[in-house]
């Protein structure tokens, strides 16, 4: 059986371990034998970001100690997986959907809105896949009015910025209004959206991953 | 001064719906403009890698093309004038307009102007200014600074134009009608004529005049002095240079194939000519631009001031141009302003931008906006800007996430920290219940 290794992230690791358990078992029902190197920590993005670079790379270390070179690393975040591009690591969508697994019909007759991650769509290319897979799960897609826009996270952005990123996360969340669920590939879109979701009473926000592997709704 | 704050001024704007409502109306249109162009071009991709080279030619031999271009220039009896800094461009202008004996100054909108403060200078020196541009005339009416380089009066609605305007009429072709009536007056008598130049061309010494409302025409024509206000950056080497730009400029702009009026101006009136100015002034002003050659934010003096990135920038579109405290706004405001006027004083602005990528793919001239935005982010920590505690706790986080036992001892702790200690997050948001950890499950 080939096997992966997983990379859960920290954000996956500490706020959404069910969806990282998710992608787990979605790779293992595609028949990979799932590895989850015990060493790993994070990529180094939040320093990064905010041009702490040395503190950047004393993080990013963990990973390149932690982690062969010769086994496909596999992630369930979009912006994590553009972070460590030059390792050539896998975002969990375009991984499955490379390997063109089959999936259970776990989402017909649902409605879902997919919201694409910055990183993911525009640095690492990546929009059809996660879409390809929500349909093969029997999923119907409405397509949000600006699928552009990015969800105001941005790391420090949200804190640093908390009106102008809480705009944008409402704009986001007001246009996936009626749909069973509004659907992410990155942890980070994740903790944004479906926290002011959350609070403001709107549609569950939910984690590709877990789209996939349960369902939504 | 201090410009206020970003988050300060953006906390007032998010709020006003009438403000919102104009923003999404105005940068929506913009940017659909802008990609509708771009769609019908056979190969825009090459097009933005030919401007891109275009720029760079220039920007890595800023000094050479300033030299041509006012070696050119002044061979067609223009007169050239290296600025260093705001206050001595600003002296420049305002010694020939006095030696003119100058009363009434027109200008076209020119963002370099704005960055001068040259109204302001020529007014203490007795002279009126008239902004001819509608939309600056709407706000010297009122007042204000542009809030958008290329529609200045974005945020302004009909009603308070008609109210600047004396007009009782909201109508779009009554109010340009009334602004006409009051401007023709002004070209007519103006003393002298002030505009900026979108390019300037070293083999020719040519300077490129783009509008839509044909006042940049008047302006450089009427009057017997005109007075072009340039940044050193705006130069391309030749004419199928400029073609090149001018493919790119109004196409990303506004989504228009050309401006109405695209006007190339090679030195004042010569003899048996008739019409066009009899002196012709060029200043070409540096203010911090030369330190960026050779640098590596050299690629900021590519910019050709179109304003693609603000109208997909989902920050702009919700605090408009004012939280950027400068004549410069949205992603290229956020990176310029700092390398003009000085991290210190602009130290909030590498940070508004959720790193969306959003401008970098709009940029028609390929400036990797994101990429330079985290390179001043890095100058922030490394020249000490960013606060101690800052620093200190990424230090301190990055030491403790250096192992994974590290990691797991700090991340345990985090368990008993008090839901409270992130009100900052959970006072508009939920957090998830913290210390399910994945790892912990394997």
């Amino acid at each position: 059986m080939p096997s992966v290794q997983l990379f859960a992230t920290c954000l996956g690791d500490l706020m959404f371990p069910d969806a990282v358990a998710d992608a787990e078992e979605l790779l293992r029902a595609a028949g990979f034998e799932v590895v989850f190197p015990r060493g790993q920590v994070c990529c180094g993005q939040p320093a990064f970001n905010s041009g702490h670079r040395a503190a950047a790379r004393r993080v990013v270390r963990t990973f390149e100690r932690a982690f062969s070179r010769d086994l496909p690393v596999v992630t369930p975040s979009g912006s994590c997986a553009a972070m460590l591009h030059e390792y050539g690591v896998w975002e969990l969508s375009a991984f499955l959907d490379a390997h063109d697994v089959e999936l259970p019909q776990r989402n017909a007759g649902r409605r879902v809105a997919y919201h694409d991650s910055c990183h993911m769509s525009r640095e690492l290319g990546i929009v059809e896949p996660p879409r390809r897979l929500l349909e093969r799960s029997g999923a119907t897609i409405v397509p949000l009015p600006r699928p552009d826009l990015c969800c105001g996270f941005g790391g420090t952005f949200c804190v640093r910025q908390p009106e102008v990123s809480l705009a944008m996360a409402d704009e986001k969340l007001a246009g996936a209004a009626g749909v069973d669920a509004l659907v992410t590939s990155d942890p980070g879109c994740l903790l944004n959206l479906r926290g002011r979701s959350e609070h403001t009473g709107g549609v569950p926000v939910v984690h590709l991953a877990s789209a996939l592997a349960r369902g939504v709704g | 001064m201090r410009p206020a704050s970003f988050r300060a001024v953006a906390r007032e704007k998010v709020p006003d719906t009438h403000l919102q409502g104009a923003l999404d109306v105005a940068t929506a249109r913009l940017r659909d403009g802008r990609l509708a162009a771009w769609a019908a071009l056979d190969d825009v991709e090459e097009l933005r890698t030919r401007a891109h080279e275009a720029k760079t030619r220039v920007v890595d031999d800023l000094d050479g093309a300033v030299a041509r271009f006012r070696a050119s220039a002044e061979a067609r009896g223009v007169h050239t004038f290296l600025a260093r800094d705001a206050a001595e461009a600003n002296a420049y202008v305002a010694e020939v307009c006095a030696r003119r004996g100058a009363k009434l100054v027109a200008k076209s909108k020119s963002m370099v102007t704005e960055e001068l403060g040259l109204n302001d200078v020529l007014e203490t020196a007795g002279m009126r200014v008239v902004e001819t541009d509608l939309g600056e005339y709407i706000l010297q009416l009122a007042g204000e600074h542009p809030v958008h380089i290329i529609a200045p009066a974005i945020e302004k609605t009909a009603g308070e134009i008609a109210t600047l305007l004396g007009e009782e009429s909201t109508e779009l072709e009554a109010l340009t009608a009334a602004a006409r009536r009051q401007l023709r007056d002004t070209f007519l008598t103006a003393d002298v004529g002030i505009t900026g130049a979108n390019f300037g061309v070293c083999d020719t010494g040519s300077i490129c005049l783009v509008t839509n409302e044909g006042n940049g025409r008047l302006v450089s024509s009427l009057p017997r002095m005109h007075v072009v206000l340039m940044g050193m950056e705006r130069l391309v080497e030749t004419l199928d240079d400029l073609s090149v730009m001018l493919r790119l400029l109004a196409r990303s702009a506004t989504g228009q194939k050309l401006s109405t009026y695209t006007t190339v101006i090679t030195g004042p009136r010569r003899e048996g000519e008739q019409d066009g100015p009899e002196e012709m002034h060029v200043v070409i002003l540096d203010n911090g631009r030369s330190r960026l050659v050779g640098g590596r934010y050299r690629e900021m003096l590519a910019c050709i001031r179109c304003g693609a990135c603000l109208n997909v920038c989902p920050v702009y579109r919700k605090t408009g141009g004012a939280a950027y405290s400068d004549v410069y706004c949205g992603p290229m405001g956020a990176v310029l302003v700092p390398l003009l006027a000085g991290l210190e004083r602009s130290c909030e602005l590498p940070h508004a931008s959720s790193l969306c990528g959003a401008c970098v793919e709009a940029c028609p001239v390929k400036i990797p906006l994101e990429k330079l935005l985290l390179e001043l982010r890095r100058d922030l920590v490394e020249q000490r800007v960013a606060s101690r505690t800052e620093r200190i706790l990424f230090t301190l986080w990055s030491l403790a996430w250096s192992s994974a036992l590290g990691y797991r001892l700090s991340t345990a702790l985090a368990r008993v920290v008090p839901q409270r200690a992130f009100g900052i997050w959970t006072a508009e948001r939920t957090l998830p219940p913290l210390g399910r950890r994945y790892r912990d499950r394997r």
